[in-house]
């Protein structure tokens, strides 16, 4: 094998390395978002103490450390690349520490294999980074061990490193959000880091006594010989493109970019980009639930909802305001919708079901943004100031915390906030009970505790629109006259 | 050898230190100005009255507004000791209960200064008066996340009061293995004691566990002849019964009022199941009315229970939404013979009603002469309800309808103020009343504690963390506190095992 730096090599890492970039930068940004949403990594030391405590709890935070920044997706996707890199660095260097004078450059290609896997493995939205961390982590620790000289020190590290392994990256389960899914591409990975490796020391191994023995008897090898110098690259050259064309193509083809342009939908709502929303429905119109609930919430942003909601799919009521389903993705977008109506209890109720949905009992720095802001709005500063608290403790969400705090009790500040003192105003006066399903009196009774609220208005006719309730909208023609 | 000493030597002086900062006895401040008003510590331990077995009482200043704060404790015979690491005042349990032992049936006095600003402020000192009388040492609650519908992780979990140890009893992920998720509830015991116990497991591999004579088992109280399973318990405190409500239990959720959850039946009855003949029978289930929340008497010989009032003819056949508001609930008893397991008449105890008030949740005291309960305005779920308090009426006469109402004692050291107080209950000698309350913010639930004597209420007290900081931090609810003598003694595990049969 040559050198890790040799041209070839590099070229070779560079372009996997930027293959990994780009997929996770332009084609799957939004699995990032997805990934960061639900959780709150906090700098705290409970918080840090309850993850390491336990078995596998180092990679599982250096996990969920790196998914903080995935708020950014280019920061995300280079995270994800760097990782994936090395883990294919690593492989190649077990077999580089072999230090062969033998030829098993056909076995290049299979250096990028558990990187691939691992692509594999995160194109689930649900797979978490703490599992490529956990396969990093022990190719460390071979790599490590198998670079120490033989004898008693070695054997006793390797039986110590075992055990810390476990702990470290190991002995836990926490590489998928699902509780009872077994993340076998992981394992796919983990093994093949250790395995192709393990398999080339045999190869590696069995040759060198092969030629001890055919030396001595004097005798020549075929194929032991290096191949020509023109020749030396086509070999390896060969193997990675075999290797990288069939993985590539299952990445591709396993990704699920359905999902993904649902999450944007979400995302795009999360921040308010309506804007960019209608470019999006314009260029596609969406056919999901999700995308249809976005797209309606931004044309009455720009008030435009009754006016243009049937240039687009429809899905009754259940794209304009759906009923809150018990996960943790598609209240989100309908909370987002409660939230800029001013239902602020039925959006505080949507995010917080949601948050209480999340599979692997994370937080979401998202949902504890969104708590504190109803809560606000409605008075419970204590509350507020306990969201408030922990997202100080957080990388990216810390500064609107320090913005946020100076408001709670000072009703003047907030009345003239341009977000919140507009939603105080449009919120409901009169107190009813409320449940998973929106009706029609509920949209009533927001738009006339305050008729200035228009996006109440539009939803209000477009719920009867969608729904053909041909009564119900005369009789709120008559009462608006 | 010369290495080794001076690593021995450098161990030596990095443990020396690590003790000396662990202990934490800073120098009063000499250059102070004084303040006349109490400091505004959390938890509020002024002038509280605490069992002198209780754990330290940990406190903090507003970390927002002080930078650093120090307290000097003084007991009755003049031993004194000063603490405070930045904001927070926390006490090592051993100097702690040396204090406590030092002054029982006396009091500490406190004296705390904050510093803000580069200034130093001593602000009026106060004491924490040490009753004779102890806590039990244990109590177990539900860790829960105060949610509408959906919940995610969620523990039952006991606690040491004489220490800050807290263990698992139970938890909703060791045995469910399906998306639709796992809740446990409902905790209780046989005298506060953990050999007879039970909890619910609700929705994946659902069903009772009870422990009977600490044999573990899993039941299912469904019968054809019952409306569900049995859901609020109270274990008979002699014979192995079980008298529980059954219901049908919804939730609403308000668009405007603070009461942000409505927790309504649409139905409820009593049962009473028989743990050594698994049987199950139907103490009440008047289908137009609905009972609830029974409690045994000390003695065994009455259970108590709540009942509604029946609605104004005109609002019977409306949706309950609409008239839940109206829903008010009576106290009632009814005799029990435990050898033939009969009940008598039932009896009015409390009218809530005419008061145009509602109860739930009765205890009656160790002794058998008072009875706690809380009350709200309507409805049964009071924990939601800003408007509802804790309160204690003596039991003195047998009620009759000639009897007068009994007058509530004053439990405002007990109440807080515009905020849901409720689920209270009696320590096993007591002398110590304890609620779940969300005075603190109005969403988390937090345990609270009152010395009870002769009919008088001390000032309450939160419960104490070994970092006070926790109570703001802890994004749980403290769900159903019940006294317990001893601790549970099954782990997680062993209740795990039950439900692989």
């Amino acid at each position: 094998m040559g050198n890790v730096f040799s041209p070839f090599y590099l070229f070779t890492f560079i372009l996997f390395f930027v293959a990994v970039l780009l997929f996770f930068g332009l084609a799957y940004p939004h699995h990032l978002h997805y990934q960061e949403q639900f959780q709150l990594f906090l700098f705290d030391s409970t918080y840090v103490w309850e993850i390491v405590k336990r078995p596998g709890g180092i990679a599982d935070l250096l996990g969920r450390f790196c998914t903080q920044f995935f708020l950014f997706a280019w920061v995300g996707a280079f995270i994800i690349a760097v990782l994936l890199s090395a883990v294919q660095l690593l492989s190649f260097r077990m077999f580089k520490v072999q230090r062969s004078k033998f030829n098993v450059q056909w076995l290049y290609g299979l250096s990028f294999v558990p990187s691939f896997l691992l692509w594999l493995f995160l194109l689930d939205e649900n797979a978490l980074l703490g599992g490529v961390w956990a396969v990093l982590l022990t190719q460390l620790a071979i790599w490590g061990l198998v670079r120490l000289p033989d004898g008693w020190a070695r054997r006793i590290l390797v039986i110590v490193a075992f055990v810390i392994l476990y702990w470290i990256a190991f002995g836990g389960s926490h590489y998928y959000r699902y509780p009872n899914v077994f993340p076998t591409l992981l394992y796919a990975a983990w093994f093949s880091a250790i395995i192709i490796p393990l398999v080339m020391w045999f190869i590696v191994r069995g040759r060198k006594s092969e030629n001890a023995q055919q030396q001595n008897n004097s005798l020549t090898i075929p194929g032991q010989s290096s191949p020509p110098r023109s020749l030396s690259h086509l070999i390896p050259l060969t193997s990675f493109i075999l290797v990288s064309v069939v993985m590539g193509t299952l990445v591709w083809k396993n990704a699920n970019f359905k999902a993904e342009k649902v999450m944007q939908y979400d995302f795009m709502a999360r921040h308010q980009q309506w804007n960019r929303i209608l470019e999006t429905i314009n260029d596609e119109k969406p056919n999901n639930q999700i995308g249809v609930t976005v797209q309606n919430l931004a044309l009455a942003m720009h008030g435009m909802l009754l006016d243009r909601m049937f240039d687009y799919n429809q899905n009754g009521i259940a794209g304009l305001l759906p009923d809150v389903k018990e996960d943790a993705t598609s209240p989100l977008p309908t909370a987002e919708a409660f939230y800029h109506l001013g239902m602020i209890n039925v959006a505080q109720r949507s995010v917080f079901e949601a948050q209480e949905a999340i599979l692997d009992f994370q937080k979401s720095g998202r949902c504890y943004k969104r708590l504190a802001q109803t809560n606000l709005i409605n008075g419970n500063y204590e509350v507020a100031r306990k969201y408030l608290a922990a997202l100080q403790k957080t990388l990216f969400y810390k500064e609107w915390a320090n913005e946020t705090l100076p408001l709670l009790g000072n009703e003047k500040a907030i009345a003239q906030h341009p977000e919140y003192g507009r939603l105080r105003q449009m919120a409901y006066k009169e107190d009813f009970y409320f449940s998973d399903h929106v009706t029609p009196e509920m949209l009533e009774n927001l738009y006339f505790s305050n008729t200035n609220n228009r996006l109440a208005y539009q939803y209000l006719l477009a719920y009867y629109l969608l729904t053909g309730d041909r009564e119900g909208y005369n009789n709120l023609i008559s009462k608006m006259q | 050898m010369k290495r080794y000493i001076s690593s021995y030597i450098i161990l030596q002086a990095f443990a020396v230190m690590l003790l000396s900062s662990c202990a934490n006895h800073p120098s009063v401040p000499s250059d102070t100005s004084a303040s006349s008003v109490l400091p505004p510590i959390f938890p509020d331990y002024c002038d509280v009255t605490v069992p002198y077995n209780i754990a330290p009482l940990n406190f903090m200043l507003p970390a927002d507004e002080y930078d650093e704060c120090v307290a000097r404790l003084t007991t009755s015979d003049g031993q004194q000791q000063t603490y405070g690491h930045g904001v927070k005042v926390q006490i090592p349990e051993s100097e702690w209960h040396a204090m406590l032992n030092a002054s029982k049936g006396k009091s500490i006095k406190v004296e705390v200064w904050g510093q803000k600003e580069g200034k130093w402020l001593s602000f009026s000192p106060f004491e924490i008066h040490i009753a004779e009388e102890p806590i039990d040492e244990y109590l177990s609650y539900r860790l829960i996340e105060p949610s509408y519908i959906v919940y995610d992780y969620m523990e039952i979990a006991q606690r040491n009061l004489t220490t800050f140890e807290e263990t698992q009893i139970f938890n909703n992920k060791v045995t469910c293995d399906d998306s639709k998720g796992q809740c446990i509830n409902c905790h209780s015991y046989q005298n506060y004691k953990t050999d007879n116990m039970l909890f619910h497991v609700r929705v994946t591999r659902g069903g009772t566990v009870i422990v009977n004579d600490g044999k573990i088992s899993k039941v299912d109280l469904k019968r054809d002849y019952t409306i569900s399973a049995g859901v609020y318990p109270s274990w008979h405190p002699s014979a192995k019964l079980i008298a529980f409500s059954t219901n049908q239990t919804h939730q609403s959720f308000h668009t405007a009022h603070p009461n942000k959850t409505e927790v309504y039946d649409l139905a409820s009855d009593l049962i009473l199941y028989d743990i050594a003949t698994d049987s199950v029978s139907v103490i009440s289930n008047d289908s137009t009315l609905l009972e609830v929340f029974p409690t045994w008497s000390p003695d065994g010989k009455y259970l108590y229970y709540c009942k509604s009032v029946p609605l104004p003819e005109e609002m019977r056949d409306k949706d309950i939404r609409a008239t839940y508001s109206k829903i008010q609930y009576n106290l009632y008893r009814r005799s029990f013979d435990v050898a033939t397991h009969v009940f008598g008449e039932e009896e009015l105890v409390y009218d809530a009603a005419s008061v145009d008030k509602s109860v739930s949740l009765p205890r009656i005291s160790p002794d058998g002469r008072y009875l706690l309960f809380a009350l709200g305005q309507y409805g049964c779920f009071h924990i939601w309800h800003h408007d509802a308090d804790i309160v204690c009426i003596p039991l003195v006469a047998p009620p009759s309808p000639d009897t007068p109402q009994p007058s509530p004692l004053d439990l405002t050291m007990l109440n807080g103020k515009d905020a849901p107080d409720s689920y209270p209950s009696w320590s096993s000698n007591g002398h110590w009343i304890m609620c779940a309350s969300r005075r603190d913010d109005g969403n988390y639930s937090r345990v609270y504690f009152a010395y009870f004597s002769n009919g008088k209420v001390k000032k309450a007290f939160l419960m104490p963390q070994e970092d006070p900081e926790m109570h703001i931090s802890l994004l749980k609810s403290y769900n159903r506190p019940e006294f317990m003598v001893e601790p549970v003694r099954i782990s997680v595990n062993e209740f795990s095992k039950v439900f692989d049969k």
